[in-house]
């Protein structure tokens, strides 16, 4: 069993789909929850990461310092998001589901499933 | 590799024979292979690696080895699941074949040289076996299992599939790797 690490960042759970207006917020270092998303039919919001074959798209992703990054699983595996040195990580995501990342520095993360999937954000 | 103990040479040999057999038995048949024989093929693959993953599982205590085994499972279930309501979507049901049927014989054979091993030994060799078997699979699927589907749906859920079959292959190429360290 992995033990959960401790999330500097603000993790928020989204309740039903990518609209991320609405969902429940974490407090402040706590571990994001995930977002029980239904297959979303709209078109990704900006700053949205999709998870698909196995790859974050886009892999490099420029966002403002306290910007949100939605992560959708549009794959057809589980997947997670991990900081490259594992200071957070998110709950596994399950196909449909997503989480939301509110990045205050540029990171590098990765799958720690799949630890061949590597991603990055870039606060401007 | 540096300072191979012999019975790791035979080990990787077994692997390497088992692979080749993996290899002949997804290109032994001249004939081609229906819808339903792919979808046979298609499940038999996954289900062979479950099985590896379930032994190592069992008997590595390597925690990193551990996981990738449950990533295993985890994903060539999902694979297995997808292909099952396809099918059923379809209409089709799998045809055993001689293609799944030698999958089926060599994967017993490399299951018995897994079983007889312990510690590092089993660690290298199911680790190495996964590299052989992954590279088998993705050739035969890019291959054989795409090019002789006719239903497009089946034919994309194959193409699906390479992307992780691939992510399997680096991850356990990254194993190998910090074994053989």
């Amino acid at each position: 069993m992995k033990v959960p690490w401790k999330n500097p960042y603000i993790g928020i759970c989204l309740l039903q789909t990518i609209f991320v207006v609405s969902g429940c917020r974490s407090a402040p270092g706590q571990p994001g929850s995930v977002g029980h998303a239904t297959h979303p039919t709209a078109m990704p919001a900006a700053d949205t990461v999709e998870i698909k074959q196995m790859t974050f798209i886009p892999q490099e992703i420029a966002v403002n310092k306290g910007g949100k990054v939605v992560f959708i699983n549009r794959d057809m595996v589980t997947h997670d998001i991990t900081e490259m040195n594992k200071t957070w990580h998110s709950s596994a995501l399950k196909v449909g589901e997503s989480w939301v990342f509110i990045a205050e520095k540029t990171v590098g993360y990765f799958c720690s499933i799949h630890p061949v999937m590597k991603g990055r954000i870039v606060v401007r | 590799m540096k300072n191979i103990h012999p019975f790791s040479a035979v080990c990787t040999g077994l692997i390497v024979i088992s692979s080749v057999f993996a290899s002949s038995a997804f290109g032994q048949t001249n004939a081609k292979l229906s819808d339903a024989e792919v979808a046979s093929v298609a499940v038999v693959a996954n289900q062979i690696d479950i099985s590896y993953a379930e032994i190592a599982k069992q008997k590595s205590k390597d925690p990193d080895v551990v996981q990738f085994a449950e990533t295993m499972i985890n994903d060539h279930n999902a694979v297995i699941a997808q292909a099952v309501a396809l099918v059923k979507k379809l209409g089709v049901t799998p045809a055993d074949n001689a293609v799944s049927q030698r999958l089926l014989k060599d994967a017993e054979q490399t299951k018995k040289a897994l079983r007889a091993k312990s510690g590092i030994a089993f660690n290298k060799a199911y680790v190495d076996n996964e590299v052989a078997y992954h590279k088998a699979v993705i050739d035969a699927v890019e291959g054989l299992l795409i090019p002789e589907s006719e239903n497009q749906e089946l034919k994309a859920l194959l193409q699906n599939v390479v992307p992780a079959l691939k992510a399997h292959l680096g991850h356990a190429e990254m194993l190998q790797k910090n074994l053989n360290k």
